[in-house]
């Protein structure tokens, strides 16, 4: 049961960095493929009306994590205490400024606002790539199972690390990299005309750089982490994950040669998905690593709720997944297709 | 008692306090304008006429304001759990992780998939598609509310749960746990309450337009669904809801009942005081004007009933802001009667058929609206200082469940942050609502032509 929910909260977790990291991405590509208001309207039209609800799936990811995992929410949480603030304020600043943007059509309103969305999503990404990294790489735990991680201290992966280092930087600076890429797919699915052409065009470039930049993360992760290999190699579950990758890189890369944008955006979905889910299968059952003693790692099991909370919420959790796939169902019926500003303004009815 | 600038537990619950009340100015609202818009859908739907969708439009956008204001300042209040509350999200999280888990998973998820396609999309969804994204935005906003309320309710009347053998909280019983008595009475005051604030909004708009002279088919239908869903909201609020309210809070949580009412010492035929402040160190109720034995009829039935004392309980369990309390809740009684008297005297000229000719009745409906929202808020202030000393009612102490890693330094430095954020989006969102209400329902969409030229 532990490993189940421990299987669902990745699932969550990966879910919502492969949805909203596209939007993250958008948000980076903004002022590099949209060069006129219009053009930036139809990218902010792009982000559609979902992009709330992939910003549910943190929300859930949250819930969930409380849920199942009590003791890992209060000691990352509180350990992670700035950042997580940060990270809540871009949240709150994405969130406003894809809302209110389109409000006034004074074209210095609307520069103000692009420039929150850039921003904020930027920091976002780099916020999450580093978060990411933390988690590979370990936490200075202390011996009631908590830690406090400043923003950095001296730069080194071992002892009292701070939030970046040399490893957590270089990782979030893919982080970065990939979801840019990412969402210059979904633009180049979703709109049309110029920023079309542009977000094409980025995409294979993009993509081309993920190449290298990934070799050199995961030869500085061997090195941080070795289990993490080893954990690879004894669960067969990570293989899987590693052919759903495998097979998302050949629909990412047939549908970039193409044109088929549709397709390329599935292939790197699913490649975002095979990737995380992997480094979750091998990080397995260690949910906080240690820095400092290895004898203080808190596995999924320290921080699990009792069996009986853990089944009980198995029984709601499928059927609420379910349904929260319908709804995305239908609302994709009305919305396929590209955006356009015209259908799509709320001035307008 | 300690109380300066380094005291953690002060700023944590000064961090919580501040966020929560703000983020519950907009769910409120949307909470009670949303069964509007479904109304609203509903009757265009029927009989044709285009004043409703004029009406549920001009309402959605002021709706969409909300929510996202409301979304915003939501999203921080959930993790807060976990960055400054982790000795409660430890202790608890078993338990009360199951409802805010199901509000991302059921609410949510509904909520947000069908508020896009609601505010923006009634071209793309046709006018039945439409409707049903305002049952399910409606019903998302509720459902969310339900889940919040039971979770509240387990902090202040724990049932359905085991101590597991570390010490912490686990899910015994289901069933109990989420139909606790308390979560229904709860939830069925709180939406009524919610119910309150849309209903005087939307009458105050209805007042404004009126006694601007503009809008005047628009700011009929306001103020004809305004007063009269006001008139029963209002009501419920008090009779059953809020009897209901106060019986359980005197029959699961005495000392908070006494500290509402300044009550000290116990007594039968125990007083409502109508005007009185209380005075803690020397333990009595200085200037009071009393209903003599009303106390005793509403928290248990009879003028003879026993009314427990705060000089019953140790002070160790008393709550730790007794004035406060007591003005929280005085004030919120009082202004349900006044919400109670207004639309009532509304209903009778609406009745007669003079609303719209009543220029001091409007002005007085026009600048009503904010008082549901003081209400509102006192209410829950009421509910969650009269909780202390616990986090879990005579469970878990509120002094145990910070983040003890946290400093009160960091928790000052966010909470200036959440200050200034969120004054900016007040700001913001006053500014905007402003727009759309100087604009009104009746104006032609002024980006139209924009937009034409555009495409």
């Amino acid at each position: 049961m532990i490993t189940l929910w421990y299987a669902i909260l990745a699932f969550m977790l990966t879910t919502y960095i492969v949805l909203d990291g596209r939007n993250f991405g958008v948000g980076i590509l903004h002022w590099i493929v949209a060069r006129n208001q219009n053009e930036r309207r139809q990218v902010i039209a792009a982000i559609g009306p979902l992009w709330s609800w992939h910003e549910v799936w943190l929300v859930a990811t949250g819930g969930v994590m409380l849920m199942a995992f009590p003791r890992l929410m209060s000691a990352s949480f509180s350990g992670c205490y700035l950042a997580l603030f940060l990270i809540l304020w871009c949240v709150l600043l994405r969130g406003i400024s894809i809302e209110v943007g389109g409000h006034l059509s004074d074209p210095l309103w609307q520069e103000f606002w692009d420039a929150v969305f850039v921003f904020s999503n930027l920091l976002l990404a780099v916020l999450f790539g580093a978060a990411l990294g933390n988690i590979a790489r370990g936490v200075p735990l202390t011996s009631q199972g908590t830690f406090y991680l400043p923003f950095f201290t001296n730069f080194g992966i071992r002892g009292s690390v701070g939030l970046l280092d040399w490893y957590t930087v270089p990782v979030a600076l893919f982080c970065v990299l990939i979801l840019t890429a990412h969402g210059a797919n979904y633009l180049a699915m979703k709109t049309e005309g110029a920023v079309h052409e542009r977000s094409v065009r980025l995409a294979r470039r993009l993509w081309l750089a993920t190449i290298p930049a990934f070799v050199i993360i995961t030869v500085l992760t061997w090195f941080v982490r070795p289990q993490l290999l080893q954990g690879m190699a004894v669960r067969p579950v990570s293989w899987l994950t590693l052919v759903v990758s495998a097979v998302s890189i050949y629909a990412l890369v047939s549908g970039l040669r193409h044109e088929r944008e549709r397709l390329a955006l599935l292939g790197s979905s699913f490649l975002l998905f095979g990737l995380l889910m992997t480094g979750a299968a091998a990080l397995f059952p260690v949910v906080l690593y240690s820095t400092t003693d290895n004898s203080l790692q808190l596995t999924a099991a320290d921080c699990a709720a009792p069996a009986f909370s853990l089944a009980i919420a198995i029984a709601w959790w499928i059927p609420a997944l379910i349904l929260a796939f319908a709804y995305l169902y239908i609302i994709q019926r009305h919305y396929g297709g590209k955006a356009s500003v015209s259908k799509d303004s709320q001035e307008l009815y | 008692m300690q109380a300066s600038l380094t005291d953690a537990a002060l700023w944590h619950r000064i961090h919580f306090g501040f966020t929560i009340t703000y983020h519950y100015l907009f769910p409120q609202l949307t909470m009670g304008l949303a069964w509007f818009l479904v109304y609203w859908k509903w009757r265009a739907l029927r009989t044709g006429a285009e004043k409703y969708n004029r009406a549920a439009r001009f309402w959605a956008r002021i709706f969409g304001l909300n929510f996202a204001v409301g979304v915003v300042t939501g999203i921080p209040m959930e993790f807060q759990f976990g960055t400054n509350w982790a000795g409660f999200s430890k202790y608890s999280g078993a338990v009360i992780g199951q409802t805010l888990a199901m509000e991302g998973m059921f609410a949510f998820f509904l909520e947000s998939a069908f508020i896009g396609a609601f505010i923006w999309g009634e071209k793309r969804l046709g006018p039945k598609g439409h409707f049903l994204a305002a049952v399910g935005v409606a019903t998302g906003s509720w459902l969310s509310g339900l889940f919040i309320l039971v979770t509240n309710a387990f902090m202040q009347h724990p049932v359905g749960y085991a101590v597991a053998a570390d010490g912490t909280l686990a899910l015994s019983n289901v069933g109990a746990f989420l139909l606790n008595p308390w979560a229904l009475v709860q939830f069925a005051h709180n939406q009524c309450a919610a119910l309150v604030t849309g209903a005087f909004v939307i009458t105050a708009m209805g007042a404004f337009y009126t006694l601007r002279g503009v809008h005047s088919e628009q700011a009929r239908v306001y103020l004809n669904t305004g007063t009269l869903v006001g008139l029963v909201a209002s009501l419920l609020v008090a009779f059953p809801t809020g009897d209901s309210q106060a019986k359980m809070v005197g029959r699961y949580q005495p000392v908070t009942l006494a500290s509402m009412e300044g009550l000290f010492h116990g007594t039968r035929l125990a007083d409502v005081s109508v005007i009185g402040q209380p005075n803690v160190s020397q333990q009595r109720l200085e200037n009071p004007i009393s209903l003599p034995g009303a106390l005793s009829f509403l928290a248990y039935g009879t003028f003879k009933s026993y009314v427990r004392g705060l000089d019953e309980f140790s002070k160790n369990d008393w709550p730790d802001n007794i004035e406060l309390i007591y003005y929280a809740f005085h004030i919120m009684i009082t202004l349900g009667t006044i919400f109670i008297l207004i639309m009532a005297w509304a209903n009778w000229k609406r009745w007669r058929g003079r609303l719209e000719s009543s220029a001091g009745l409007l002005w007085i409906l026009m600048l009503a609206f904010p008082f549901p929202y003081i209400a509102n808020s006192l209410g829950w202030m009421t509910t969650e200082l009269g909780r202390q000393p616990w986090l879990v009612y005579g469970l878990f102490r509120t002094a145990s469940g910070y983040s003890q890693v946290v400093s009160a330094g960091d928790t000052i430095f966010t909470l200036i942050g959440f200050v200034g954020l969120y004054f900016v989006l007040g700001l913001l969102f006053l500014y905007l609502t402003g727009r759309e209400i100087n604009k009104g329902p009746d104006a032609p969409y002024p980006l139209a032509k924009r937009q034409e030229v555009a495409v």
